[in-house]
């Protein structure tokens, strides 16, 4: 197909076809993705949006009503919001990524490619979602007239942190979920819990200086509070946190990817 | 052959299957546990044994074939083909052994898996071909090729959910073979879609074949498999246990099949049984001229049906038919019903009736009898056998002409006539 002749020699590794090919296959996968979840929906992509903005009426009700928490100096609603949406773009990352690759049963089982492309494509289905929730986010920046600062430059490694920690988590996930279908529940489970330990309703500085220490060791909390530093207050992150947040991601991502090319060769006996 | 590279190579290859239900956590834990605790291992492990049985989908295989080179893969059900397919298109991998293969695999086991039914054909034809490696250029170029020998011009931005079946499956086959592979692997995908299209797939691979590229073709259809491949690959309960020339095997491979139906005749004659039970037969043979039980029919020569039958109430005119039944296409090439003249017209008790087709005018195919009795105006059915004896039509007979679906079912009688052309 591609003008280079292919080298024809005996083999027992699996073949590595062009690179190309399997980029459009992620664009493909996700695509079929994206109309698969919206098609014949009314709001469609709204839902998207809807999901965090629910979600932001209710923090703002329960954490600056009645738990008067405060948001050093921001609007609630808007501190609230910018923690929901990367929250959700991890979450159901993670949530629809953790069954992928049992719901692709048919073409794992029968066709060759390379497997993690079905649960990246997962991601990157809901990097839409997460455009358009983002898109929204802009809006209440401007109805609260936030200043852009130079700190709002770090946003994009932010961002890049969020995908590659997700990205770790839902590999791992859809791969020890073909072997152990307990899996899918304990993640919505853990997922449910996972939001209050996470900066997300509250600032870190809230926590009790015993407890900070766990919540630093999750992830989410460095680049969620460090998304918040750079867009909404415009400060300096915290670096230490920032930096923990960082390594572990890089950990888990790569982790992560590793075990899933050890496992992949026996999903299609187990699946 | 038109080279001698080796193109697939399979050196001692075994694949174990875990049999049973699938581990959970909670078994991970209990074989855990009894591990450690080694005192307890026993009273455990016969539920243990149970979760971990496990079975030998393919034992100790070992060919090489040739680029360029048609073969076709048979065998019985659960022989362990498909997982053949499976481990050199590398959708899974040897428990020991290597399978090495050279160039690109495109496997057609299921046709059009990799397609969403919400997406329209035309956005299927980029997603299938994509997971068979082809870019959008490629596609792109290709892209009226695969729509045409689909023959779903008409539908092409249509959401799949409203295509049939066959169109499904046409499109499937479409993208798969216009993926420009190396090596394809089909498993009886052609059942699917309608005799057009079946023969315009196996033209096409007989044209990939003859192009230099290599095919592994499973089918139970053995005259598709003759015709298409040169050599046949016989596989028995994950073990290989022929390969050689097509004829040869598909020959060997019919017999023993005709042999084991043979060897379960009587229960055939239980299943598939249908009717109201006043009349049934007890016993349905094919003998051959000395009276002894046989399978095999030399074609050209007489085919006897011996039918014992017990009457458990008097039956009045009864009509015995027998229908003579193509195995691979399913269908029936000829009957006999007995007239009024040929039986008594009261019957009750045991009797025994024979139908002689003499001669029997078929080609070497396989054939299965159907046998039914009816009262004399066929509306009620006494007994119904849907699946009795079947038997073989072998060569050597009188009439030594080989079958082919193309050529049709039966021998019949004609001359030619030649005359100079007179011009008036």
């Amino acid at each position: 197909m591609t003008t280079v002749a292919a080298e024809r020699t005996l083999t027992d590794r699996a073949e590595s076809i062009n690179a190309a090919a399997y980029w459009q296959l992620l664009g493909n996968l996700t695509r079929r993705e994206v109309k698969g979840r919206y098609s014949q929906s009314l709001l469609g992509i709204g839902w998207a949006v809807a999901q965090p903005l629910a979600m932001m009426a209710v923090f703002t009700l329960v954490f600056s009503r009645l738990g008067n928490i405060s948001a050093d100096g921001v609007a609630y609603p808007l501190f609230a919001y910018a923690g929901l949406v990367p929250w959700f773009f991890f979450m159901n990352s993670v949530n629809s990524g953790t069954m992928s690759l049992v719901q692709y049963r048919n073409i794992v089982t029968k066709t060759y490619f390379p497997r993690e492309i079905i649960p990246i494509a997962q991601v990157c289905a809901r990097l839409l979602d997460f455009a358009a929730a983002s898109s929204v986010f802009a809006l209440l920046l401007i109805y609260y007239r936030v200043d852009v600062t130079r700190w709002t430059a770090l946003a994009p490694m932010l961002f890049v942190l969020l995908v590659a920690f997700t990205t770790g988590v839902t590999l791992l996930t859809s791969a020890v979920n073909v072997f152990y279908r307990d899996v899918s529940p304990v993640v919505q489970i853990v997922l449910q819990l996972w939001l209050y330990v996470t900066p997300i309703a509250y600032p870190i500085a809230k926590v009790p200086e015993r407890w900070r220490r766990w919540i630093a060791a999750n992830p989410l909390s460095g680049i969620i509070e460090g998304l918040r530093s750079a867009i909404v207050y415009g400060r300096e992150p915290d670096w230490p946190l920032l930096g923990v947040s960082a390594a572990l991601s890089a950990t888990v991502l790569i982790g992560a990817f590793v075990l899933f090319k050890r496992l992949d060769k026996y999903f299609a006996d187990v699946i | 052959m038109s080279s001698s590279r080796t193109a697939i190579r399979l050196e001692r290859v075994s694949k174990r299957y875990r049999a049973g239900r699938s581990r959970t956590v909670v078994d991970l834990i209990a074989s855990t546990v009894d591990s450690l605790r080694g005192r307890e291992r026993d009273v455990y492990s016969a539920a243990r044994g149970r979760i971990d049985s496990t079975i030998w989908a393919i034992r100790e295989a070992s060919f090489d074939i040739a680029e360029g080179a048609g073969v076709g893969i048979i065998g019985s059900n659960g022989a362990g083909k498909t997982t053949l397919l499976k481990l050199i298109s590398r959708v899974t991998w040897p428990t020991s052994g290597r399978v090495l293969v050279a160039g690109r695999v495109v496997s057609l086991i299921e046709l059009g898996a990799g397609f969403h039914p919400e997406l329209t054909g035309r956005e299927n034809v980029y997603l299938g071909g994509g997971l068979f490696g082809l870019t959008r250029r490629d596609i792109d170029r290709r892209f009226d090729e695969i729509v045409q020998f689909a023959e779903v011009e008409r539908l092409i931005d249509t959401p799949m959910k409203r295509y049939s079946s066959g169109l499904y499956a046409r499109l499937g086959f479409s993208v798969a073979i216009h993926s420009n592979p190396d090596i394809v692997l089909v498993d009886e995908v052609l059942a699917v879609g309608d005799a057009a299209f079946r023969r315009r797939a196996l033209e096409s691979l007989r044209r990939m074949i003859a192009g230099g590229k290599t095919v592994l073709f499973i089918s139970h259809d053995m005259w598709n498999v003759r015709r298409l491949c040169e050599r046949i690959i016989w596989m028995d309960e994950g073990r290989m246990r022929a390969i050689g020339p097509s004829a040869e095997i598909a020959d060997q491979y019919m017999e023993q099949v005709n042999l084991r139906a043979l060897a379960n005749q009587q229960n055939a004659l239980q299943s598939h049984r249908g009717g109201t039970g006043e009349l049934r037969y007890t016993d349905v043979e094919i003998v051959d001229a000395s009276g002894r039980p046989t399978a095999i029919v030399r074609d050209g020569g007489p085919l006897t049906v011996r039918a014992a039958y017990d009457a458990g109430v008097a039956v009045v005119a009864p009509v015995f038919q027998v229908a003579i039944v193509d195995v691979d296409t399913g269908l029936v090439v000829g009957t006999a019903a007995s007239s009024p003249a040929d039986v008594p017209p009261v019957v009750e008790g045991p009797g025994v009736l024979e139908c002689i087709f003499d001669p029997l005018p078929l080609r070497r195919r396989h054939y299965v009898l159907r046998m039914t009795i009816t009262d004399s105006c066929q509306l009620v059915s006494y007994d119904v056998v849907s699946a009795g004896p079947r038997f073989a039509v072998t060569g050597g007979g009188p009439a030594d002409r080989a079958g082919d679906e193309e050529d049709g079912f039966v021998t019949l009688p004609f001359r030619f006539e030649h005359r100079a052309r007179v011009l008036s």
